[in-house]
């Protein structure tokens, strides 16, 4: 891929004072089995070591939803993964709120006792978070989820009515709801060999691709934070439970995180499309939302560089960053012609952010350093 | 898999791209418009090109598109 080194000298991030924030966007792409951040809200530490380190991290509900388990952090941007894409492509810009309203959209499909412990994590959120939960609406048909998997291990899913999730989320944004968490039912198979695997930490996460759909389908007809939590019948004990999978049954819903995450959303507002050739390395927008010319690096599985913000960013020559994080995949900066900054860990992640919100080069923190000439 | 009578359809397709010079993006989403409106995609697999790198290498593309 070639790189315009004119963008790339004046690349976002490059501008503002050393030691302002330096908005950082963390992408773990769900359903690819990712060591950190393929299970529940196990890559939230990772998040949290990012924000501080950029003062700003825009980043996607896989990252962040622990399911019973969150962390809100005013420096962290929950982002659903496809208006992040189009954030990344200069398509949108995240406008921070006090609070969103949250609709509830339950699928039809969901049994009468799950639906109400549904319905009762909601009036929690209410009366212990002081989160704004409502109105409820429920798809007039079953959403009809079913798993697949793609050739290479990857998880993708399909949904059987899509244009009845679409009715109710329209329905639930003209009764003034500003985001949307949508609960569908998913099957399920206690007995699977890919649960089992997933349970003891290892495998991919099976339902990660139809959440993923859902939630894309959604933002993207209505233009308001979405996110999604698969319903499902509580699993039996395994007192051998990943760590990493363990936030996923501690009660029973998926329901909590997404309500937090969503609590505070940035807003989407869209953009008047750019040229092609115009890269623009001021915000457009009017300035009251956070633009992508604004950010100064994104953050990336090394196997998994080949999705829509990663080549967006790295077209724009924003810096990236590249984890050991394996996963599923093996699309790698050296296959793809990527630049990047190869980090070890989140922790060292951190640290290059770090470095680059503090005008530092990074070259100057590894060793050999080569001479200029 | 098909959606409600009046509503959209979600299909998920695999194909394969070589890569020619220039932007990568443009070409992706080049290919992925002739299946239908992508809804979510990614590169999932890359064979290197003749040279060895990424230059006419094959990439497999894995997505859910909208008809």
């Amino acid at each position: 891929m070639s790189r315009d080194p004119g963008v790339a000298l004046g690349a976002a991030g490059a501008s503002g004072a050393p030691g302002a924030p330096l908005p950082t966007l963390l992408v773990i792409p769900t359903g690819i089995g990712c060591g950190v951040g393929g299970y529940a809200g196990d890559a939230l530490p990772s998040a949290r070591l990012l924000a501080a380190a950029s003062g700003c991290l825009i980043t996607h509900p896989n990252v962040m939803n622990g399911a019973a388990l969150y962390w809100s952090d005013p420096r962290i941007h929950y982002v659903e993964g496809s208006a992040l894409d189009r954030f990344a492509a200069g398509e949108l810009a995240l406008r921070p709120v006090r609070r969103q309203r949250i609709g509830l959209l339950l699928d039809a499909g969901i049994e009468v006792e799950l639906r109400h412990r549904h319905l009762q994590v909601a009036d929690g959120c209410r009366a212990s978070l002081g989160l704004s939960i409502g109105p409820v609406e429920v798809t007039d048909e079953p959403l009809e989820i079913t798993l697949t998997s793609g050739a290479s291990g990857a998880s993708w899913g399909r949904l059987g009515r899509p244009e009845a999730l679409l009715r109710a989320g329209r329905r639930l944004r003209a009764a003034g709801a500003t985001a949307i968490a949508v609960v569908a039912r998913f099957p399920e198979d206690p007995t699977s060999e890919a649960l089992a695997a997933y349970r003891q930490g290892s495998g991919v996460d099976a339902l990660a691709g139809a959440e993923a759909v859902i939630s894309h389908l959604l933002s993207r007809e209505l233009g308001i934070p979405c996110a999604h939590a698969p319903a499902l019948s509580p699993l039996p004990l395994d007192p051998a439970l990943d760590p990493r999978a363990a936030g996923e049954e501690l009660g029973y819903t998926f329901l909590a995180c997404v309500l937090v995450g969503l609590s505070r959303a940035p807003d989407l507002v869209p953009l008047a499309p750019a040229s092609s050739l115009e890269r623009p390395l001021a915000p457009r927008g009017g300035g009251d939302g956070l633009e992508i010319a604004a950010v100064g690096a994104v953050v990336a599985p090394a196997g998994a560089l080949g999705g829509a913000a990663v080549l967006a960013c790295a077209e724009r020559g924003i810096p990236l960053i590249a984890v050991h994080n394996p996963c599923v995949l093996n699309v790698s900066a050296e296959a793809l012609g990527l630049e990047v900054l190869e980090a070890s860990s989140y922790a060292e992640a951190a640290g290059l952010v770090l470095a680059l919100r503090e005008g530092l080069d990074p070259a100057a923190l590894r060793r050999p350093l080569a001479r200029l000439v | 898999m098909s959606g409600s009578a009046a509503g959209p359809q979600l299909q998920g397709v695999e194909l394969e791209l070589v890569r020619r010079p220039g932007p990568l993006l443009e070409q992706i989403q080049a290919a992925l418009a002739a299946q239908g409106r992508p809804l979510r995609w990614a590169i999932t697999a890359v064979e290197p090109g003749p040279g060895g790198g990424p230059e006419g290498s094959r990439l497999r593309l894995e997505a859910v598109v909208q008809r």
